[in-house]
């Protein structure tokens, strides 16, 4: 009798495990650290959103190959300590396949061990040269273009539109003396070379900086057609742009991804006008976008009173969407879904048409897309200035 | 019930753990903390090496603010300093983990010194200031000065190893950072029963009645600090050695603050205090965390209002905490010890 129990106890734990282990292999896990309080809250709750949005679309959508996708996150307050933290804890309870980390500092600290031990494919909010680095870290991409080719897409607008024909364009660099702001700087003073844009001042300032007038007299003395802000959100772009026009100078302004959002151009008001910069993602307001308009009735069904999202959702929702991309091509080719798998896959996206939503990527000789659009700002809002540029 | 308690020989008198029922305890911890590794994952390893490393640079500060009454504000620019010796001498030079450990504490303990200096003319706001200018200048360096720092994008290192085996894992390094705690809370601990540390003592009490005692004030204060930033060096050593990358951004003003928080919300000049207070401004916001997340499967729509309230819910603690008792977390242990000592017999 006793026996009798004990072998149906086996069996029993037997059939859990078993039918544990077989719903285990149904999902497709993806897991994520967002900064959703702490200062960087203003886009990591959108981006976290995006990325949820993304994959539940995707869910709905057939998953991958009828396999689910599940959405794990934790918040980290923008705190690596606490990212890294949130990452160890869901690799040993989940061990999702892909994660998505909330800066570039989790990015670096986590390298390392992503290469030698995890082995998960690893996207970031980040747009930093380093985390797209191939040879370096096969596992990691950046969802875009890096901070550097960002900055290459606008010097080869500038280079093809130089305010007076005939004469070379001339830029000035606009940044904060962070790794954010400096990033992309060596590699953007070696493009304008090569492009034939003439530098003719470096600003630098310290983050939010509040006295920007020597900076401004200066950007007068040099008077550049154009000038490009990196490494800042909000201030001190509007003093800047404000000073300039009280000085009568003719200067486009230009930004890079975080500082095309619709929160600049409220605080630029009419002095937001003419405003321009390079964005990987199409806007909320392109409903002739296949994607847009399907993140817009996607909203409609989920998020009733929601009637604008930012381009940070819209890296949030890309970012789902490579994830989405690696998965099924693991799974057309017969592969299981792994971390190691997935990194093979990133190399072989070629040619991937978005639909309008960002281009065609294809991740050649970097793990970063080199592919973004410029927009101008019209009335408070953007508009496309140029066809998507390409750099390679 | 604690009996027997009286000391008849010097050995006795000197001992820090004065009866068998506290050595017994020490030595139950000391099981527990040894079976920890193999009982839990890399998670709770991950957080046990933060918590430690907090244990030592507040060990550390302690000694200074705590003890000899001398506020700081620069204590993370001397973890950096710790951090950045350690990495350029294993990246350069490549000395071993256990070299560098020591240089890394050396360095440190010589920039506390020069940064100390002004203490022979200056106390209270004034020297908190210049601390606080240490801070920023440190940073300015570690930022700027690229070819050694490697500038805004820091540095990366190999995993370490001490005699061949490998302490570049979680678990590797838990016995790492314990050892060093255990070092560290020891010497600690001593230093207070010195020559040394009484003058500390006597001088944050009253500097002026110290030097009528013939207390040397300037030669103490540098001493203070030098202890002080030469812990502080073996926690940035031990910090980039586990996070395997420093940038400069590793290292601000707020890592200070927060650092003065833990011995002020554990208890200043108390040893246990300090590691208290470590292991709470670590672990609070994690559990914080897993508290909400809890939540969140009951109200999966409360959550974008509850996830602020994390930071609200962390500062509403240290206040209270400090309102109902401004002796920090240690006398409160110290309070519920002299609860049990007699339970449940009352009086």
């Amino acid at each position: 009798m006793r026996s009798k129990l004990l072998y149906s106890m086996i069996v029993a734990l037997c059939l859990t495990l078993i039918a544990g282990m077989s719903w285990a292999g149904e999902t497709v896990k993806i897991s994520a650290q967002q900064p959703i309080t702490g200062r960087f809250a203003f886009a990591g709750k959108h981006i976290h959103q995006g990325l949820a949005d993304s994959l539940a679309y995707a869910n709905e959508q057939g998953g991958i190959g009828g396999q689910k996708i599940e959405y794990i996150y934790d918040d980290t307050g923008y705190d690596l300590k606490r990212a890294v933290a949130a990452f160890k804890k869901v690799m040993a309870k989940e061990s999702p396949v892909m994660n998505y980390g909330e800066s570039t500092g989790e990015g670096k600290a986590l390298a390392p061990e992503i290469n030698n031990s995890y082995k998960i494919v690893y996207g970031s909010t980040s747009f930093s040269e380093e985390l797209a680095d191939r040879s370096k870290n096969p596992y990691m991409f950046v969802s875009g273009p890096t901070y550097a080719q960002q900055f290459g897409i606008l010097l080869k607008y500038i280079a093809a539109n130089p305010k007076t024909k005939g004469k070379k364009a001339t830029v000035a660099f606009f940044y904060s003396d962070t790794e954010f702001g400096r990033d992309p700087i060596p590699y953007a003073r070696e493009m304008a070379k090569k492009l034939g844009v003439e530098v003719v001042a470096e600003e630098i300032t310290k983050v939010g900086a509040v006295d920007i007038s020597s900076q401004i007299l200066d950007l007068k003395r040099h008077n550049p057609d154009y000038c490009i802000f990196q490494g800042y959100v909000v201030p001190p772009i509007p003093a800047v742009i404000q000073g300039a026009r009280d000085f009568g100078l003719k200067t486009t302004f230009m930004g890079t991804f975080w500082a095309m959002t619709k929160m600049l151009l409220g605080k630029l008001g009419p002095d937001g006008d003419g405003y321009m910069g390079v964005t990987p993602y199409a806007y909320w307001q392109q409903s002739d976008v296949p994607m847009i308009k399907a993140i817009q009735e996607y909203g409609k069904k989920h998020h009733p009173d929601v009637t604008y999202r930012p381009q940070s959702y819209m890296q949030g929702w890309f970012t789902g969407m490579v994830f989405v991309k690696l998965a099924k091509m693991c799974k057309e080719k017969g592969l299981p879904i792994t971390g190691p798998n997935l990194k093979d896959m990133i190399p072989q996206v070629k040619d991937w048409d978005t639909g309008n939503f960002a281009g065609k990527i294809s991740f050649k000789d970097s793990n970063a897309t080199g592919v973004g659009k410029v927009y101008v700002a019209k009335g408070g809002d953007f508009v496309p200035a140029s066809d998507w540029i390409y750099l390679h | 019930m604690r009996i027997g308690d009286f000391k008849e020989s010097y050995a006795t008198d000197e001992a820090v753990f004065t009866t068998s029922t506290s050595r017994f305890w020490l030595g139950v911890l000391f099981l527990i903390l040894a079976l920890f590794p193999f009982m839990v994952g890399d998670y709770l390893l991950y957080m046990a090496n933060i918590t430690g490393i907090a244990i030592v640079a507040a060990l550390g500060l302690n000694i200074l603010t705590g003890a000899a009454g001398q506020i700081s504000l620069g204590h993370a620019a001397f973890v950096g300093i710790g951090a950045y010796t350690s990495a350029i001498l294993s990246n350069r030079f490549g000395m071993p983990f256990l070299i560098c450990l020591p240089l890394a504490g050396l360095a440190s303990a010589f920039f506390g010194v020069l940064v100390g200096a002004p203490s022979m003319r200056m106390k209270g706001l004034y020297l908190c200031i210049t601390t606080l200018a240490a801070q920023v200048i440190f940073e300015f360096f570690f930022v700027h000065w690229e070819s050694l720092t490697g500038g805004i994008r820091g540095l990366n290192i190999a995993p370490a190893k001490i005699f061949g085996l490998n302490i570049g894992t979680e678990f590797g390094f838990y016995w790492v950072t314990l050892t060093v705690v255990i070092i560290a809370a020891t010497v600690s601990r001593n230093i207070f029963r010195t020559r040394v540390g009484r003058a500390f003592i006597a001088i944050r009490d009253r500097d002026i009645s110290a030097e009528l005692m013939g207390i040397n004030l300037f030669r103490y204060k540098l001493y203070a600090f030098a202890v002080s930033s030469f812990l502080a060096g073996i926690a940035g050593c031990l910090w980039v050695n586990h996070l395997k990358s420093i940038t400069p951004e590793h290292f601000p003003l707020h890592e200070s603050i927060r650092f003065l928080a833990m011995i002020i919300v554990g208890g200043l000049g108390n040893i246990l205090g300090a590691i208290y207070g470590a292991i709470f401004m670590t672990l609070i916001p994690e559990i914080l965390q897993a508290i909400l997340k809890f939540f969140e499967e009951i109200f999966p729509q409360a959550m974008s209002f509850l996830f602020p309230l994390q930071t609200v819910v962390f500062g509403f603690l240290i206040v209270v905490f400090l309102v109902f008792e401004p002796h920090g977390l240690a006398e409160m242990w110290v309070r519920v010890k002299s609860y049990f000592r007699l339970w449940p017999f009352k009086h």
